[in-house]
């Protein structure tokens, strides 16, 4: 039992460890049943397209349909009415990679990437390891921390820039307790207001990483501490050597989902610095770039150039993460995963990378 | 059994797709002459301006039994952008604010508006002069119907003038700059700018250009989307002199120009700051953000000073918006008739009450009491050379580029020469 | 180390009966925390009990009197609660059909083999890659192509294509995880894979649906770029629409925006109160596997 549980990533059950010994995974069931195979071919077909059919139809419609347009239209100088005809092929991207204000929205977003890893990461760990015990109130300490989360960005931006404001209420409470040396322009100041847009991000999603990572604690066995603390090991070696190793995989997760996020921040930024100043503010983002000069400046062939260029790094970066990070995980991977037992953390990993 | 869960499933997804699609809240406009019903989009959220709308359009439903006009008031800022995607998406309101200038004229392009060249009655005509037509036309042919005049210049605070010992408004740059410091020295803010909405903050620019640069370069900038003359350096270069010297409020970069208490408008109304650029609508903005939501009692006007070392513009040059208001091409024709309705003398004296800015009908023109008003009206009637403002001019996409790259300049994240090339490469993104 | 091993063994215990109180340090970092958390909400709060002029000239202070005519004001007014109802519809809509359509999607996925279900994934999470954001100008074109403007379907619909990537990829390795063995009873029984996905896969993939479903729920309450695209009509605005429009319509008016905001917070603070147990047990679930 431990043997298995410490081989594979906490992304699976123990039970699943056992389907899977018995070969590839989901696979599994099909040599126990030959009787259905001969003519099960239609029916299987039939079967898969019932049941995802329906998402497939929407999600090809919706989602790929509209980005593959915006692909088209980005070849296009083009109002927006009628159809584009003015064809300037790849002069949209040329622009848009050289413009001083796309690549300071870039610049952004990557600092918003990093900081927001680096900042929530260590917080929400040390918060988590905190709470990570049984006492009274946890569930409303819980509930409070996450509820932040829940609030649309709208409500947050609308209430943090009446409360961030020059004479607002956290330059108000400064100076009344006398503190009003401390008082600055948080929002118009281009040296702080990205560390301010950093606070806000930060009180709005350390809650779910603490959740999270309050999660992904759970899944380890309290054995292994048991068995630590036999050996002597003090409260600080067991986090490092024990908790956090196994906290990898939900910390990987947590970091995949903050980075794309974090490249895709618009709605916060739009709410509080509008759609003019925030490049002067320095809280620009590509979103936000994209919203500013694409829909409202009418330049709806150049816009769908940008959204073009956030995809593909959205994707690059996606990619290069799946595959130097998420490897050691098979949460994500695509093809079902074969396991061996091993029996250490790590190197068990590593020995499904192999097969993944 | 599972099948017919399913299909019971689809059914149910696909009725509540059908039932919500009927919850739309389109109306359609008809032409058949029994039931008429148009949708009016204009820019007054709140007081006296909404209400001189809900007015107008009753009065017009009395009189014309079969028409039903919908108003859905939108925020300024917000207009813009809206009213684009909507006519992009043929689902237009019927009657609309209208800037004029460039993004009139790409929607004349675009086939989006109604020419009611023909439509404007001969009452109409003799209230309104042809040269205000003259903002709502493009090749000859007339697109809206203008209904306020708004040159600008600067709105202060006579008490808070007076507080700093200024005795007469500032003529000069130089004199401009002097006031500034004279009233640093009070602790008040000397100027307002709501540089968050980025156009306040470019109107500075724009008329150090009126000052610098003669009209017919303007005109020709226009259609190029070239800024190379030196003009446009040397304004550039005038403004950011100016604000070397701090004039503004803190933290201008995200107040608004209309929005609440801490916008520009609401400082001055709040005697938080001293004076404002803007254009004829200010007083009635300000009127709404003073404590008592009346018109601030010790308002004035001074037109935006000359330079002391005279430019190419001719002195005395005045730069002011028009509104209008269009009907779009797809609107029944009892638009236009509306139209005529509102540019008539009854309705633009009612007009110039609730906005509190200068009515483009003569005969209401008579009716305007207020001397800061009057001082408005004078400095544009005595103009040599009226120009439209330049972000209007220019269309949406320069026009926006330029602004945010004034803000810039004041902000300090670029110059003067960087100002003008963002303004140029602007024209390679559309 | 010891202070462990008496805590695991008394947690032990104790799950039998009541939980035992945690070290007072715990509890003081955690009430900075929570403070930190709690407060911007309840200046927000509290500030829709003042006055204008209260905020002007003192913006930090507690209302004085306390002044609940701007909640009443909002509360009785038809547009909050036409609001409400938008969002609601949108939000409960999109929920079904995401958790609907990614229930039987993911299935095929986890438990269906064919070749093309490394791609499909792969093209669902591909999906996660765009923000609605990249898609928005022309998914408005589609939108309006469908006559669909101004109607809550032309929001609904395009939302649960967008939450598809999210309820995919959370639920896919948790019907993965149902052990084969009960799918091989079930087939020795008789029963087909379809019959076997609604009698049992509904009920042993609980913990997870009602993770996504909660997030689909979340994120379509909270959505604010596309219905400020499709939704022009003030009739039709859900929520995060109704705050932005109303703060710039009352902007004057700081003290009603604030109470408007904090009313518009409160459904989903309470939707979050009910299922908070769930959405802590998801997510549990979620990274457990």
């Amino acid at each position: 039992m431990s043997n298995t549980r410490e081989s594979t990533s906490t992304e699976h059950v123990s039970t699943a460890d056992l389907a899977q010994h018995d070969g590839s995974g989901a696979a599994a069931s099909l040599p126990s049943q030959p009787r259905r195979r001969r003519g099960a071919g239609w029916a299987l077909r039939a079967e898969i397209a019932l049941l995802a059919g329906p998402a497939v139809i929407v999600f090809l419609a919706f989602v790929i349909f509209p980005v593959v347009m915006a692909a088209y239209y980005g070849f296009f100088r083009w109002a927006g009415y009628g159809p584009p005809t003015d064809f300037v092929g790849l002069q949209n991207y040329v622009v848009i990679l050289t413009d001083p204000a796309f690549l300071a929205a870039l610049g952004h977003n990557a600092f918003i990437v990093v900081a927001s890893i680096v900042i929530q990461g260590p917080i929400a760990i040390l918060l988590a390891l905190l709470l990570n015990r049984k006492m009274k109130g946890q569930s409303i300490i819980r509930v409070l921390i996450f509820v932040p989360y829940v609030i649309s960005e709208v409500v947050v931006g609308t209430g943090w820039s009446l409360m961030l404001a020059t004479n607002g209420a956290l330059n108000g409470f400064l100076h009344n307790v006398g503190l009003g040396s401390w008082a600055h322009d948080w929002l118009s100041d281009p040296n702080i207001a990205i560390w301010t847009l950093m606070g806000i991000l930060t009180w709005k999603y350390v809650g779910f990483a603490v959740i999270l990572f309050l999660a992904g604690l759970q899944g380890i066995p309290e054995e292994l501490y048991e068995a630590a603390a036999l050996d002597g090991a003090s409260f600080w070696q067991i986090q490092r050597r024990i908790t956090l190793p196994l906290l990898g995989p939900t910390l990987r997760i947590w970091a995949f989902l903050s980075i794309i996020g974090a490249l895709q921040l618009f709605d916060l930024v739009y709410i509080i610095w509008g759609q003019y100043v925030a490049s002067t503010a320095g809280t620009s983002t590509m979103a936000t770039y994209m919203v500013a000069n694409g829909r409202n400046a009418g330049n709806y062939g150049y816009g769908n150039a940008v959204a073009v260029v956030i995809f593909l790094i959205s994707m690059i970066v996606a990619l290069i993460y799946q595959r130097f990070v998420l490897r050691r995980d098979t949460a994500g991977a695509v093809t079902t995963a074969k396991k061996s037992g091993r029996t250490k953390g790590r190197r068990g990993a590593a020995a499904t990378e192999r097969t993944a | 059994m599972k099948a017919k869960k399913l299909l019971m499933g689809a059914a149910v997804l696909a009725a509540g797709t059908i039932a919500l699609s009927a919850c739309s809240g389109t109306s359609d406009s008809s032409n058949s002459s029994s039931k008429v019903s148009m949708t009016l989009w204009q820019n007054s959220t709140t007081g006296p301006g909404q209400q001189y709308w809900k007015d107008a359009i009753a009065a017009f439903e009395k009189a014309n039994p079969n028409v039903t006009i919908k108003m859905q008031s939108i925020q300024n800022e917000d207009l813009d952008g809206k009213l684009q995607t909507a006519l992009n998406s043929g689902d237009a309101p019927d009657i609309f604010l209208q800037r004029g200038g460039g993004k009139m004229a790409a929607m004349v392009q675009a086939g989006q508006l109604m020419d009611i060249t023909d439509k404007i009655s001969s009452d109409t005509k003799k209230v309104i002069s042809s040269g205000s037509f003259k903002a709502e036309t493009y090749q000859n042919k007339v697109y809206a119907m203008p209904l306020s005049v708004l040159p600008g210049g600067l709105f202060y605070s006579q008490d808070l003038f007076k507080a700093a010992g200024i005795t007469e408004a500032p003529k000069t740059i130089d004199d401009l700059s002097a006031d500034v410091q004279k009233l640093k020295a009070t602790g008040v803010s000397p100027i307002a700018l709501g540089a968050k909405d980025a156009w306040p903050a470019a109107h500075w620019f724009y008329w150090f250009a009126l000052r610098e640069c003669s009209g017919s370069t303007m005109e020709k900038t226009a259609d190029s989307k070239s800024f190379s003359d030196s003009c446009w350096t040397k304004a550039a270069e005038d403004l950011q002199n100016f604000a070397g010297q701090k004039p503004f409020n803190d933290g201008f970069l995200t107040t608004s120009a209309q929005q609440g208490a801490g916008s520009s408008a609401g400082l001055v109304a709040n005697h938080k700051a001293a004076m404002e650029l803007m254009g004829a609508w200010d007083p009635g903005v300000i009127a709404s953000l003073t404590p008592d939501q009346k018109p601030l009692a010790d308002l004035g006007f001074y037109p935006f000073p000359e330079l002391s070392s005279a430019g190419k513009g001719e002195p005395g040059s005045i730069m002011g918006g028009v509104d209008g208001y269009s009907c779009s091409v797809k609107a029944p024709k009892q638009c236009a008739d509306f139209l005529n309705f509102i540019a008539s003398t009854p309705q633009q004296i009612a007009y110039y009450k609730a906005f509190n800015s200068p009515p483009v009908n003569t005969d209401a023109q008579k009716e305007v009491t207020e001397p800061y008003l009057k001082d408005v009206l004078a400095a544009y009637n005595k103009a040599p050379y009226v120009s439209q403002w330049l972000d209007t001019v220019l269309g949406q996409n320069i026009g926006n580029a330029l602004n945010v790259a004034v803000v810039d300049m004041l902000a300090g994240k670029t110059d003067a020469k960087g100002m003008i090339q963002a303004a140029n490469d602007a024209a390679k993104k559309g | 180390m010891t202070a462990l091993t008496v805590s695991s063994r008394s947690s032990r215990r104790a799950a039998r009966k009541s939980l035992p109180w945690g070290s007072p340090a715990v509890y003081f970092i955690a009430l900075i925390v929570i403070a930190l958390m709690i407060v911007p909400i309840a200046y927000i709060i509290i500030g829709g009990f003042r006055t204008n002029s209260q905020i002007t000239v003192d913006p930090a202070g507690f209302p004085n009197p306390w002044n609940p005519a701007n909640y009443l004001e909002v509360l009785t007014g038809g547009v909050f609660w036409g609001q409400v109802l938008n969002s609601t519809i949108t939000a409960l809509v999109t929920t079904v059909g995401a958790v609907g359509l990614g229930l039987m999607a993911s299935y095929v996925l986890a438990r269906y083999p064919f070749r093309g279900s490394g791609a499909l994934y792969a093209l669902f999470a591909a999906g996660l890659m765009f923000p609605i954001t990249v898609a928005i100008t022309p998914l408005y074109i589609v939108v309006r192509n469908l006559g669909l403007m101004n109607s809550l379907a032309g929001v609904i619909i395009p939302q649960i294509a967008f939450a598809l990537p999210t309820t995919i990829i959370i639920l896919v390795p948790f019907l993965r995880a149902i052990p084969d063995e009960i799918q091989e009873a079930a087939f020795i029984d008789g029963c087909s894979r379809i019959g076997f996905f609604f009698r049992m896969v509904l009920r042993l993939s609980l913990p997870g649906v009602i993770t996504v479903g909660i997030l689909a729920f979340i994120g379509s309450w909270n959505s604010y770029l596309l219905p400020l695209f499709i939704l022009n009509d003030q009739a039709t605005f859900t929520l995060p629409l109704g705050v932005q429009a109303f703060s710039s319509q009352y902007a004057t008016d700081t003290s009603k925006v604030l109470a408007f905001t904090s009313l518009s917070m409160i459904p989903a603070l309470i939707f979050f109160s009910l299922f908070e147990r769930r959405i802590v047990g998801g997510l549990t679930g979620a990274v457990k596997g």
